[in-house]
C-alpha cells in the first residue's frame, strides 16, 4: 500500500510540474520593428552656375529585404551637356512611419562608410566632395560634371560599409560589406 | 557575458607546457615494453551460467575495472561456452561486471594481488532489466542493438575526445560525419542526413535546440556524458518519427544511491585555438534530505575558452568561443523504483568567421576569390556571432510493478534562447540581435516496459510535447509558432535461440500554428496545419555462428516540414543566399532497408552495414531566380520537394593483432541522389576512411598506456549538384594523427589519466566539403591536445 501512495505522490508531482511549466511556452512574433533596411535611395543634382530644374530621382524597394525586386527608377536625370552639378545621395527607410533618414547614421559613422560611384555609358565625371572625420572621402556629397557629347548612361551607387576592416584612402570598388548597390539611368542632353 | 574574465587563458599556458614536458619525460624514462612483462600482469578467467538451467551464457557484456572510479575499464564478450578472459591486469583488486539482456546484472570484486583468478558467475533471469533503454554508464543494452547499427562510446572512449564538441566526439564513428563551422560549431551528420533528420537525445530527452538550422550545433556539454551512442538509420519507434538519419544518444549514469563522495577534475588544452577547458564533476550517495531520505547527487561545472582557430597559413578570424555549463542531479533508488531530477544549463558565445558574412553576392564572390585576411590571434569575439543558452529540467521516475514490469515517466522542460548578431548595420544595432529566438519545450513521456508475455519483451509508450517559439530579433527569420505533438508506440522483441525479431510501430500527430508577421516589407501569414503519420520498423537478427550476427531491417520514418522550411524569408549571411520557405510543403517520408554483419571475437571485431533509403518528398533547397533588393543581387533558393534516395556502406573493424597491438579502421561511403533530376544531393559527406594503429600495455607506475598513429583519408567530393557556387567540389586530403596517453598514471599516490593527441600532425592544408567555411578558408591546421583527468575520492576501491 505504502508503495502505491509513493507512486501516486510522484506521479502527481510530475503532472503538476508539467502543468506549471507549460505556462512558460507562449509563442509570439514581434521583431523589434527597427528592421535595419534601406528602402529608398534618392539622388539629387543641383545645377551650378546656371539656371535649370533640380534633378531628383529615386528607387524604392517596397518590401525592403523581402523577395520582391526594387521598383523602377522614378524620375529622370536629364543633364545639360558640359555643365556641372552638385549632388547628394539620400538613404531612407520609408517602411517606418515616419520615414527614417539613414543618411544621418552613415554620416555619424562616416569613418566606416564610403559611397562609391561608377559610371557606365555617356561621359559623366563624379567627384566626391565630402570627407569623413579622418579626412578620407565619404561620398554623400559630390560634384557631377557632364561630358560634352550627348548620350545615355548609368551611375551605380554602392554604399560600402567597412565595419572592422580598414577603410582605404581611395577606392574604386567596395572591398567590404555592400549595404546598397543600385544603378540610376541618366541622359546628357544635346 | 558574465565570464569574460576567463578570456585570457595564456596565463595557464606555461603550466600546461611544464606538464607536457613532465609527461613526455615520464614516458621516456621507462621503456614501454616493460609493461607486458610487468610483475603484476594477472589473468581473470571466468564462466557464466544461467542460474536456472546451468547452461553457459554467451554474448554477455563483461567488463573489468580498477582504479579510483571511474577508473580503467576493459571489456569482453562471453563466448559460446560462457567463457571470458582478461589478461595483463594489474595485481590488485578489480571489479568485474556482467550484463546480459534478460538477466539481472552481476558484479563481483576479484582480488588479483596474489594470483590469477578463475571465477564462476551465476546469473538469474530478470524481466526488469530485459529491455533497458534506460542507460547505464558502462554500456547500452538495448533490444534494438541486435538489429540496428549502434556504436557506443563509453566513458573511457569519451575521455579520449573530452573537451571537443559533441560533433567532434563522434565524427570518427561509422556512418557519422560533421558539418563544421570552424572549431566551434560541429553538427552531426548520420548517413548523409543532418539537422531535423538527426535526433539528439540528451539524458533521455529529445534535445530541442532549434536543430533545424545547419549552423546550430547541439547545445550540450560534452563533458557531461557517460556514454554517447550513435544509432544509424531510422530509429523512429522509441525516439521520434523524424529520426530519418539516425539518433545521437547522450547518456548519463544514474546517480549513485550510496557510496562516498567522488569525482574528477578534467583539464584540457588545445594548441590550435589556444583553448583551455576545465570540468569538475562530483557525485556521491547517502545525502540525507528531509522527507526524502537517502539521496544520490551529481554536480558538474564546465568552462571552455577558445580563441581564433588557425589554418596552416593564417588565423581564422573571429572563430573563438566561450562556454560555461553546469548541471545538477538528485536521485533516489528505492524498492518501488527510482526518481531523478536533473537541472542543467549550457551557455555559449561563439564567433562566426568574418569572411563568411557577406553583404551581397558580389561581396561573397570577392570573399571567395581574395586570399583570407590575415588576422592575428585573439580571444575576442566580434560580430557576427551567436549567443545561445539552453536550460533543461528533467524529472524521471521509474516504478517497479508487481509483475516485474516497469513504468517510466519522464517530464522535461527545455528553454533554448538563441541570439545571432549581425556583422552589418549601424553601430547602434551592434548589441541588438538580428535574430532572437526563444524556444520553450515541455514534454511528457510514459513508457511501460512489460514483463515477458508469450516470449515477447517490449516497451509500450506514449509521449506528448508542446512547443512555443518567440521570434524577437530586428530581422525576420522565422515566425513565432506553436507546435503540439502526440505519439503512441510499441516495440517488441521475440527471440528463439539464435534467431530474433524486433518490430515496432508508432503513430504521431503534429499540429503547427504559425503567427502572422507583417512589417512594411515582409509578410508571413498565420495558419495551423496538422500532420498524422505512422512509422515503424521490422528487423531480424540471426547469430549464425559464435560471435557472428547478421541482421536485416526495414524502417519507415517521416517528418512534417519545419517552420523554417515553410516560412523562411531572408538572407542567410553566411552564404549570402536568400532562402524562401514554402508553406504548402508536405511531410517527407522515408523507407529504408539496411543489413548488417557483425562479428565480435577475442581479437577481431567487425561491423559492416549497407543501406538503401528511399525518401519521398525530400525537402531541400532548390536554386531559383536571384532575388534583388537595394543591397544588390542574392542567389536565391526555395525549399522544394523531390523524391530522393540515399545509399551507402559503413565498415568498422578492430583487430588486436597482438596483446600489445590494436589496429582499427572505419570506412564511410554515402551517395544521395535527387531521383527527379538525377543530380547528387547537396551536403553529402565525401568518402572517407580512418586507419589507426595503437600499441598498448600496462605498467605499475604508468598505468594502462597507449601510443598510436592514425590517418584520415578523404576522397574528393565530386558528387555535387550543378548550378550554384555553394556546391563547388572539394579536393581529397589525407591527415595524420598521433596520440600518446595513459590511464592510471601514479602521481603522488594518485592515479591520474594523461593523454596527448595531435590532430592534423603535418599541418596539411585542406578543405572539407562539409565545412561551411570551405568557400573562404582552409580548415584548421595542427592541433596538439593535452588532456589530464584527476579522479578524487574520499575512499578508494
Amino acid at each position: 500500500m505504502h508503495n502505491n501512495v509513493r507512486k501516486l505522490v510522484y506521479g502527481a508531482a510530475t503532472a503538476a510540474a508539467l502543468i506549471g511549466a507549460t505556462a512558460c511556452g507562449d509563442s509570439s512574433t514581434e521583431p523589434g520593428g527597427e528592421q535595419e533596411v534601406i528602402s529608398r535611395v534618392t539622388l539629387t543634382l543641383s545645377p551650378v552656375g546656371f539656371t535649370a530644374p533640380v534633378q531628383t530621382v529615386f528607387i524604392d524597394d517596397p518590401d525592403g529585404a523581402g523577395p520582391q525586386s526594387p521598383g523602377a527608377q522614378v524620375g529622370t536625370l536629364s543633364l545639360v551637356r558640359g555643365s556641372t552639378y552638385t549632388g547628394v545621395v539620400k538613404f531612407e527607410n520609408r517602411l517606418e512611419n515616419p520615414p527614417e533618414d539613414i543618411t544621418e547614421e552613415v554620416e555619424e559613422e562616416s569613418n566606416e562608410h564610403r559611397v562609391i560611384y561608377t559610371v557606365t555609358g555617356a561621359g559623366l565625371t563624379i567627384t566626391t566632395t565630402d570627407v569623413d572625420r579622418q579626412g578620407r572621402p565619404l561620398g554623400i556629397r559630390f560634384n557631377a560634371a557632364a561630358g560634352t557629347t550627348a548620350g545615355t548612361g548609368a551611375v551605380r551607387v554602392v554604399l560600402c560599409h567597412y565595419g572592422d576592416s580598414p577603410k582605404p584612402a581611395t577606392a574604386t570598388s567596395c572591398t567590404a560589406d555592400t549595404d546598397i548597390d543600385v544603378a540610376f539611368n541618366f541622359s546628357i542632353l544635346n | 557575458m558574465a565570464y569574460h574574465y576567463l578570456y585570457d587563458m595564456t596565463v595557464f599556458r606555461p603550466r600546461v607546457r611544464t606538464l607536457l614536458i613532465a609527461m613526455i619525460a615520464a614516458l621516456l624514462a621507462s621503456p614501454p615494453f616493460d609493461a607486458a612483462q610487468a610483475q603484476g600482469a594477472r589473468h581473470v578467467h571466468g564462466v557464466l551460467e544461467d542460474s536456472a538451467s546451468g547452461k553457459p551464457l554467451r554474448n554477455a557484456d563483461v567488463s573489468v575495472e580498477w582504479g579510483v572510479p571511474p577508473g580503467v575499464v576493459r571489456r569482453a564478450r562471453s563466448d559460446s561456452h560462457g567463457h571470458f578472459d582478461f589478461r595483463d591486469l594489474p595485481a590488485q583488486r578489480v571489479l568485474l561486471r556482467v550484463r546480459l539482456l534478460g538477466y539481472a546484472p552481476v558484479q563481483r570484486v576479484v582480488d588479483l594481488s596474489l594470483e590469477d583468478v578463475l571465477v564462476k558467475l551465476v546469473m538469474s533471469q530478470s524481466t526488469v532489466t530485459l529491455n533497458q533503454v534506460a542507460i547505464t554508464a558502462d554500456t547500452v543494452v538495448d533490444a534494438l542493438e541486435r538489429v540496428t547499427a549502434i556504436t557506443t562510446l563509453d566513458a573511457r572512449a569519451l575521455d579520449a575526445t573530452r573537451g571537443q564538441t559533441l560533433g567532434e566526439t563522434i565524427k570518427n564513428l561509422p556512418g557519422v560525419s560533421v558539418i563544421q563551422l570552424g572549431p566551434s560549431i560541429a553538427k552531426p551528420v548520420i548517413r548523409g542526413l543532418n539537422s531535423q533528420r538527426v535526433l539528439v537525445l540528451n539524458a533521455g530527452l529529445r534535445q530541442e535546440d532549434q536543430q533545424w538550422g545547419t549552423e546550430h550545433a547541439p547545445n550540450l556539454d560534452s563533458f557531461d556524458a557517460d556514454a554517447v551512442s550513435v544509432v544509424r538509420g531510422a530509429a523512429t519507434v522509441l525516439y521520434g518519427p523524424d529520426a530519418l538519419g539516425g539518433v545521437v544518444r547522450v547518456d548519463h549514469a544514474s546517480v549513485p544511491d550510496s557510496g562516498p563522495l567522488r569525482g574528477d577534475v578534467a583539464l584540457n588544452g588545445f594548441s590550435n585555438s589556444r583553448q583551455g577547458a576545465m570540468s569538475i564533476g562530483v557525485q556521491g550517495g547517502g545525502l540525507a534530505l528531509p522527507l526524502i531520505g537517502r539521496t544520490g547527487y551529481r554536480v558538474r561545472l564546465t568552462t571552455r575558452v577558445a580563441g581564433n582557430g588557425a589554418a596552416p597559413d593564417y588565423y581564422l578570424s573571429n572563430t573563438g568561443f566561450r562556454e560555461l555549463n553546469g548541471s545538477a542531479t538528485l536521485g533516489v533508488q528505492r524498492n518501488w523504483g527510482t526518481s531523478e531530477l536533473l537541472v542543467s544549463r549550457f551557455a555559449t558565445e561563439l564567433g562566426v568567421l568574418s569572411q563568411a558574412h557577406a553583404g551581397n553576392f558580389d561581396d561573397l564572390q570577392r570573399a571567395m576569390t581574395t586570399p583570407p585576411r590575415d588576422s592575428s590571434f585573439s580571444y575576442g569575439i566580434d560580430n557576427p556571432n551567436q549567443r545561445v543558452e539552453h536550460t533543461t529540467a528533467r524529472l524521471r521516475n521509474t516504478f517497479r510493478m508487481r509483475d516485474a514490469s516497469e513504468i517510466e515517466v519522464v517530464y522535461g522542460f527545455q528553454y533554448n534562447h538563441r541570439r545571432e548578431y549581425d556583422g552589418h548595420g549601424p553601430l547602434r544595432f551592434q548589441n541588438v540581435p538580428a535574430f532572437n529566438l526563444k524556444l520553450f519545450t515541455n514534454s511528457l513521456d510514459v513508457r511501460w516496459r512489460h514483463s515477458t508475455w508469450r516470449g515477447l519483451f517490449g516497451t509500450v509508450g506514449a509521449s506528448a510535447m508542446i512547443q512555443g517559439n518567440q521570434t524577437l530579433g530586428k530581422a525576420f527569420l522565422i515566425p513565432g509558432f506553436d507546435l503540439q505533438q502526440g505519439a503512441l508506440y510499441a516495440q517488441e522483441e521475440w527471440s528463439a535461440g539464435r534467431f530474433s525479431i524486433t518490430g515496432g510501430a508508432r503513430a504521431d500527430i503534429f499540429s503547427q500554428t504559425t503567427l502572422a508577421f507583417a512589417d512594411a516589407g515582409i509578410r508571413s501569414p498565420a495558419g495551423t496545419k496538422s500532420w498524422t503519420g505512422f512509422s515503424g520498423s521490422l528487423g531480424t537478427a540471426y547469430r549464425f555462428a559464435d560471435g557472428w550476427n547478421a541482421s536485416l531491417r526495414v524502417a519507415r520514418a517521416w517528418r512534417p516540414p519545419t517552420v523554417n522550411e515553410r516560412y523562411a524569408q531572408g538572407v542567410h549571411h553566411g552564404t549570402a543566399q536568400y532562402e524562401l520557405g514554402d508553406a504548402t510543403l508536405e511531410a517527407e517520408r522515408s523507407l529504408g532497408v539496411e543489413s548488417g554483419l557483425r562479428y565480435a571475437g577475442r581479437a577481431l571485431s567487425l561491423d559492416v552495414a549497407a543501406y538503401y533509403n528511399t525518401i519521398s518528398d525530400f525537402i531541400f533547397l532548390q536554386p531559383r531566380q536571384p532575388v534583388f533588393t537595394l543591397r544588390g543581387a542574392f542567389p536565391a533558393f526555395n525549399y522544394a520537394q523531390a523524391n530522393a534516395h540515399l545509399r551507402g556502406v559503413e565498415l568498422a573493424g578492430t583487430w588486436s593483432a597482438r596483446t600489445w597491438l590494436e589496429l582499427q579502421s572505419t570506412v564511410n561511403v554515402v551517395r544521395g541522389v535527387n531521383r527527379e533530376t538525377d543530380q547528387p544531393l547537396f551536403d553529402m559527406p565525401a568518402d572517407r576512411a580512418l586507419l589507426q594503429a595503437r600499441i598498448v600495455g600496462t605498467h605499475a607506475q604508468l598505468g594502462s598506456w597507449h601510443a598510436g598513429l592514425g590517418t584520415h583519408l578523404v576522397r574528393q567530393q565530386d558528387g555535387v549538384p550543378e548550378g550554384t557556387v555553394y556546391t563547388l567540389p572539394t579536393n581529397g586530403y589525407a591527415l595524420m594523427n598521433a596520440e600518446l596517453g595513459t590511464t592510471g598514471l601514479r602521481v603522488m599516490g594518485r592515479a591520474i589519466d594523461v593523454s596527448m593527441s595531435m590532430n592534423n600532425a603535418l599541418d596539411t592544408r585542406f578543405r572539407d566539403y562539409l565545412s561551411r567555411y570551405r568557400l573562404f578558408v582552409n580548415d584548421a591546421g595542427r592541433d596538439v591536445v593535452l588532456r589530464v583527468r584527476i579522479p578524487f575520492s574520499n575512499q578508494s576501491l
